[in-house]
């Protein structure tokens, strides 16, 4: 039971987000990010790979750090790569 | 290396992994026992084998002061408070445990290079903060921590509200059918101090909800405000 709710738990949390990506093209380290956001470098690590969901106050944190609207960093859906939209971009221009 | 070769074997086999090492002594073969060694200290297996061992820990600690206080009521009272004491130690150990992160992490961190790129010095130097930060370091609570914290105290909380329904139930039945004619109203007494003190527990949650929750915002209240 306590298993199971724990799933749940975690299935409804499911947050994607691009930080790990959005990191290196900033060449910013975890420290870096997690000190200029107020949290542990660990947590930082967690949201990457996706074992955590974060607040909404530490989402508009992050996305404000990096210069994008929340909905650029975050997604309830899996993010398309940047390779795709880019392409894509660039067929509709065409 | 010359300094290597004059540690004892007790020293080469396990005392480097628990001792703050002196800057600069270590080769390479045993920075890849130590990283190893940290690592295999963070993982979940081995977060679990020390949950599991935790539970004849507190066998262990019931027994022995179930024998002290046979002897005496005081050396049991004594030997009850300085395992508890114990026990809140090794707790607060792996909370700090969890705020740490690995030797790899921390060399990027401090010295923003990969942990293999450092001098031996500064490997040295790593270490050392790292045991330093283990045994004394504090804990930053940031919403991650405390979320889990939660979840745990959430997940405990749910397997104590059975636990004490068996508790108490089997405490009423010792104390009814027992063989303990001379002592059972003395008994069936703390049995209803069992039983109240539980309920006072389950009921502790709901009780803080009904404190602090504010009042509901009506329909109408909103929209006017």
């Amino acid at each position: 039971m306590l298993i199971r709710n724990e799933l749940v738990y975690t299935s409804i949390m499911s947050l994607h987000n691009r930080i790990a990506v959005l990191r290196a093209e900033k060449k910013l380290s975890r420290a870096m990010l997690a000190s200029s956001v107020g949290v542990n470098p660990q947590t930082i690590g967690f949201l990457e790979r996706g074992d955590y969901a974060p607040s909404l106050e530490l989402a508009f944190k992050i996305a404000e750090h990096f210069g994008l609207p929340v909905e650029a960093v975050f997604s309830p859906r899996p993010f398309r790569t940047l390779s795709e939209q880019v392409y894509e971009l660039h067929k509709r221009e065409a | 290396m010359a300094a290597k070769e004059e540690r004892s074997w007790l020293w080469r086999k396990v005392g480097f992994w628990f001792v703050p090492v002196r800057a600069g002594t270590l080769g390479p073969e045993e920075w890849a026992k130590v990283r190893k060694m940290s690592r295999t200290g963070k993982n979940r297996r081995t977060r679990r084998l020390f949950a599991l061992l935790w539970v004849p820990a507190l066998a262990f600690e019931i027994a022995v002061s179930l024998r002290m206080v046979r002897l005496d009521p005081w050396a049991g009272l004594i030997s009850a408070a300085w395992l508890t004491v114990l026990m809140g130690l090794a707790v607060r150990a792996c909370r700090i445990g969890f705020a740490q992160v690995s030797l790899e992490d921390r060399a990027v961190i401090e010295y923003g290079v990969e942990f293999d790129a450092l001098k031996e010095r500064q490997r040295g130097e790593v270490f050392q903060r790292a045991v330093r930060d283990g045994l004394f370091g504090r804990v930053k609570v940031d919403e991650h921590e405390a979320e889990q914290r939660l979840r745990a105290q959430g997940a405990a909380y749910r397997l104590l509200g059975p636990g004490l329904v068996v508790f108490v139930a089997g405490y009423w039945g010792v104390c009814l059918f027992g063989p303990f004619e001379s002592t059972r109203s003395a008994l069936a007494v703390t049995a209803v101090v069992v039983t109240w003190l539980s309920a006072l527990v389950l009921a502790a949650p709901t009780m803080i909800r009904m404190w602090t929750q504010p009042d509901e915002p009506g329909e109408t209240a909103g929209v006017a405000e």
